[in-house]
């Protein structure tokens, strides 16, 4: 199959080759595990355990906290250390669990117990996903179990397992569908299984042959699945996009993907689906890279939720000799997060650590000049918004044109200030204009409210 | 709760793209290296003089400029390098040395500068540029002589229905401005395509509307050699490719620059049938700049996700934009009207002209009541506009025109040619040449003349000119001992002003002989 794209995006340098090579070892974390309760999209978490519980690996100790939201389990046994507010791996503040790990990983009654295929039904794969608290593993974090139930179940023609992997560094799902491809498909089955007109497509970047090679194999006797080569290209495996790539069909502000009836799967989301419902073990650990031309052995690990970023960095060898590290990431270059410490634990959504020893954005701010209206910004938008003209707006306060040229339909992968020879900060603005617009939108739904 | 960062924190993307305003810059002045050295090559030294004086003037005025405002340095922007170059190879190569330094000081100063530096000026530094030198040193600017020898410029051979050689235009050995080799410019701006410098909107659009306009109005039709002639000669491709490409001045979106390219090779269309000057297309695309900022009002496309998407959801057609449509509609009636304006004055104007030069054709051709034009002698005329008619036998010498006398029955009593030289003492010397049928000299008048006082204006003496009146001969010869006879075909040198003498003497035989070759 010849490799399809979609129209705009950029072409950063990959870096892949830096952790691909490395054998993938589970990591045994040292110190204490800590489980933000707000590591998903929606309601945060509710505790079910209290400083000083004993509890076992894959034990509930915090229970969805609502509709959309997600259960979260412990990924070591140990005891309950404290239940109180720190700094997460965003920057931000969160109420925390804290886990003293008794390096004994007792596994919870009933984890690991294997479900056979013909006990499962579409109610059992729902409460699977559900108990094990998955959530969107490519970086959103949008609890799985919602996603699988849409109410137009019968509109559904796709489900796509997202292998596209675009972001520069990050080798962890193209690690996993080398290693465990028949856990994907299977995981990718299931999800099929609900939506009876859906048909399977694995979404690979052509930059990933092993992976492709290996999962059109796997493939080849499913008359459901097909396996889909797109182009290395960023941001391929945006959502937006590669719906549009794959289905034919765009969704805008306000749609989730099954409105245009498609299901986006990351490929990481599909094994933890795979083992929660064959294998009852909710998500407790996860494939995660460590790269960047700071660390020693750039390396993708087994990682347990919770898990200390600089305990991971140690495992990968520690800092190459002599390196000075400039910025960490939680994630790649592109979408990555800064983090002011290492000393944060990882989540479900994380993907990546990327520890580098230069900040191009710091270089890029000394050179920043007035905008030239190249319009290359405009040219490389992959949801074809015109950045020049909304920064326009948002640098003279007009939010109203700002709106109505669709600046709130920025999915701020960045493309727009990556390719700025001005060196714009352009997505940093459309995020504060996105932030202004939506607290007056509040306001004024208060104010509307009040009277 | 403040913990102190131990790395830097920002927004990402983290990465930047390898490429700053310098760079995008850079490429512009590499696109015009191939045009930019085929002129130094062909027009040599003072050429190079031209550029390198004109880019000094725009990095040294810039650089004074960021100094005086206490701004940073934005010399490695390199900006004003692009500036000095565009504008020194749009310059006729043989200008005076102020003129690239008039020149870049009022790119950068006035029209850059002044309003806040790059990306904050609305029209082209570069076209303002040569705008402003063009209205302020109009004679310096037109004149494309090289190695001494004047020749019309392709378009305005062109105008003047000539057939010009194209093979010439596209290689750029024409008279022109130092950049104008078609190939070379054609060379840098696929160069610049290639290298993600420009997109293709601006200049197809450009070109195309241009083509197709000037096969519209032109009056050959599709004529390829008529309309590569137009295309080539004339500042369309450079225009196309590097002044209405600049980003600063153009629209952001592909719509707008579509439209941009048409308004722009629709007006210059229009300058270049109708019009008169030669150089319409910098004004053309100053005025296009202008443009720019409601052009950008045009509402861009629709982003992924809402195309062909009504409100609710359902299918609806994509509307044409209402304000490229008033635009355009503006733009066409605008210069359907000047040109309007111009066909019904173009005549009139040529009957003022006429009247104003009837008193020094009533000097030398007595006999006549009226004047006027004869086709097959103005076709003559036209023929050798901008040329020196037999240069080997009259030196650098115009006919400039022909009118033929009548009397007051309307028979024919002779004809006024205009002749001009240009190796007169200080400049050119025009004068008419009254010649009756029997092709006797009626009579000489200067219509401009400006040599030494004393010496060289003696010329004007009636005395001296009566000299020529009633000889009849093919070629009036200088007597340099001042003994000839009044109507011999001889005539006195003016002592002390040889060089007028002989400069009035070549005007006078070249009348003579166009006479010879087209009226007897």
């Amino acid at each position: 199959m010849s490799a399809t794209t979609f129209k705009g995006g950029v072409h950063p340098a990959e870096y892949k080759e830096l952790s691909l090579g490395s054998p993938v070892e589970a990591y045994l974390p040292k110190g204490d595990l800590v489980f933000p309760l707000n590591q998903h999209i929606g309601a945060p978490a509710k505790p079910v355990v209290a400083k000083g519980d004993h509890v076992l690996a894959g034990q509930l100790i915090a229970e969805a906290g609502g509709f959309v939201s997600a259960n979260i389990v412990s990924s070591v046994s140990g005891t309950v250390k404290a239940i109180e507010n720190r700094t997460t791996i965003s920057g931000g503040r969160a109420d925390c669990i804290v886990i003293e790990n008794d390096q004994k990983y007792e596994l919870a009654p009933g984890v690991g117990t294997r479900r056979k295929a013909e006990d499962i039904s579409d109610e059992i794969i729902i409460n699977a996903v559900k108990a094990a608290g998955i959530v969107g593993m490519g970086g959103a974090g949008f609890p799985t179990h919602v996603k699988l139930m849409p109410k137009n179940k019968n509109d559904i023609k796709f489900v796509i397992a997202n292998g596209c992997e675009c972001e520069p560094y990050i080798t962890c799902d193209d690690r996993l569908m080398q290693d465990h491809p028949r856990r994907i498909v299977d995981g990718l089955k299931l999800v099929l299984s609900l939506f009876d007109n859906a048909q399977g497509v694995v979404a690979i970047e052509d930059n990933k042959p092993q992976a492709i090679k290996t999962m059109q194999e796997i493939c080849a006797g499913e008359p459901r699945i097909s396996v889909q080569v797109v182009q290395t290209k960023y941001p391929e495996g945006g959502e937006r996009n590669l719906i549009s790539v794959i289905s034919g069909r765009d969704l805008h502000l306000g749609q989730l993907p099954a409105d245009v009836g498609s299901i986006v799967c990351n490929v990481a989301s599909l094994n933890a689906i795979y083992d929660a419902v064959y294998k009852s073990t909710p998500l407790m650990e996860r494939y995660f890279t460590i790269s960047g031309d700071a660390v020693k052995n750039p390396k993708t690990v087994i990682a347990k939720i919770g898990t200390s970023a600089s305990e991971l960095v140690e495992a990968a060898g520690g800092l190459k000799d002599g390196a000075t590290v400039k910025k960490v990431l939680c994630g790649g270059p592109m979408m990555g997060i800064a983090m002011g410490t290492l000393d944060v634990p990882i989540q479900k959504a994380n993907n990546a650590l990327t520890l580098m020893t230069t900040d191009p954005v710091e270089e890029a701010e000394k050179v920043q000049t007035a905008c030239i209206r190249c319009g290359r910004c405009a040219r490389v938008c992959p949801i074809h918004l015109v950045p020049q003209m909304m920064a326009r707006d948002a640098e003279n306060g007009d939010y109203e044109h700002y709106e109505k040229i669709y600046g709130l339909d920025c999915i701020s992968c960045g493309s727009c200030s990556y390719v700025c020879p001005s060196k714009r900060p352009l997505m940093q603005t459309f995020k504060q204009a996105k932030a202004v617009i939506m607290a007056r939108k509040k306001a004024e739904k208060a104010a509307a409210a009040a009277k | 709760m403040s913990e102190t960062a131990m790395y830097n924190v920002s927004s990402s993307p983290h990465f930047r793209q390898d490429l700053t305003v310098g760079r995008v810059m850079q490429n512009v002045v590499i696109a015009l290296m191939p045009a930019t050295v085929f002129g130094i090559i062909r027009y040599g030294f003072h050429a190079f003089m031209v550029i390198a004086l004109c880019i000094l003037t725009t990095t040294v005025t810039e650089y004074i400029f960021d100094k005086i405002v206490k701004k940073p340095n934005t010399l490695n922007d390199w900006s004003a390098v692009v500036t000095g170059l565009l504008l020194a190879i749009s310059l006729p190569p043989a200008v005076p040395f102020y003129i690239p330094v008039i020149g870049g000081m009022f790119a950068i100063l006035v029209a850059k500068c002044f309003f806040g530096g790059i990306g904050k000026n609305w029209i082209n530094p570069a076209l303002a540029a040569r705008c402003f030198l063009l209205i302020s040193f109009g004679t310096q600017m037109t004149g494309f002589a090289v190695d001494g020898t004047s020749g019309a410029t392709p378009l305005a051979q062109l105008q003047a229905g000539e057939t010009i050689n194209i093979t010439n235009l596209y290689l750029g050995t024409v008279p022109g401005v130092i950049g104008g080799s078609a190939i070379c410019l054609l060379i840098g701006g696929l160069y610049l395509w290639v290298t993600d410098g420009i997109t293709l909107h601006i200049p197809a659009a450009v070109i195309i509307s241009f083509t197709l306009f000037v096969a519209a109005f032109g009056g050959h039709g599709f004529d390829g050699k008529f309309l590569l002639a137009n295309l080539f000669g004339g500042g369309i491709l450079m225009g196309a490719f590097f002044m209405a490409t600049d980003p600063v001045t153009s629209p952001i979106t592909t719509k707008a620059q579509v439209f941009y390219g048409i308004i722009i090779g629709i007006l210059a269309g229009l300058f270049r049938v109708f019009g008169s000057s030669p150089d319409s297309v910098s004004y053309v695309i100053i005025i296009s700049n202008m443009l720019t900022p409601f052009l950008d009002k045009i509402p861009p496309t629709k982003p992924l996700g809402y195309k062909n998407q009504g409100a609710n959801g359902e299918y609806k057609k994509a509307g044409f934009p209402k304000a490229a449509v008033n635009l355009l509609a503006i733009t066409f009636f605008a210069g359907l009207i000047l040109s309007g304006v111009y066909a019904m004055t173009r005549d009139k104007i040529a009957v003022q002209q006429m009247n104003k030069n009837a008193a020094s054709f009533r000097e030398v051709l007595a006999d006549a009541e009226s004047f006027d034009y004869d086709d097959s002698i103005s076709k003559a005329v036209t023929e050798h506009a901008g040329t020196s008619y037999n240069e080997a036998s009259f030196g650098r010498t115009e006919i400039t025109d022909c009118v033929v006398g009548k009397d007051a029955g309307g028979n024919v009593v002779g004809y006024v040619i205009s002749v001009t030289n240009h190796e007169g003492h200080e400049g050119d010397i025009a004068m008419s040449v009254g010649i009756d049928t029997e092709g006797t000299v009626t009579g000489i008048a200067f219509t401009s003349l400006q040599e030494t006082a004393g010496m060289g204006m003696k010329a004007d003496e009636p005395d001296w000119k009566a000299q020529f009146k009633g000889a009849k001969t093919n070629e009036f010869t200088l007597n340099k001992s001042g003994t000839a006879e009044p109507g011999s075909g001889e005539v006195n040198v003016i002592s002390g002003a040889t060089v007028t003498s002989e400069a009035v003497l070549h005007a006078v035989n070249a009348a003579l002989g166009f006479y010879a070759d087209n009226i007897a």
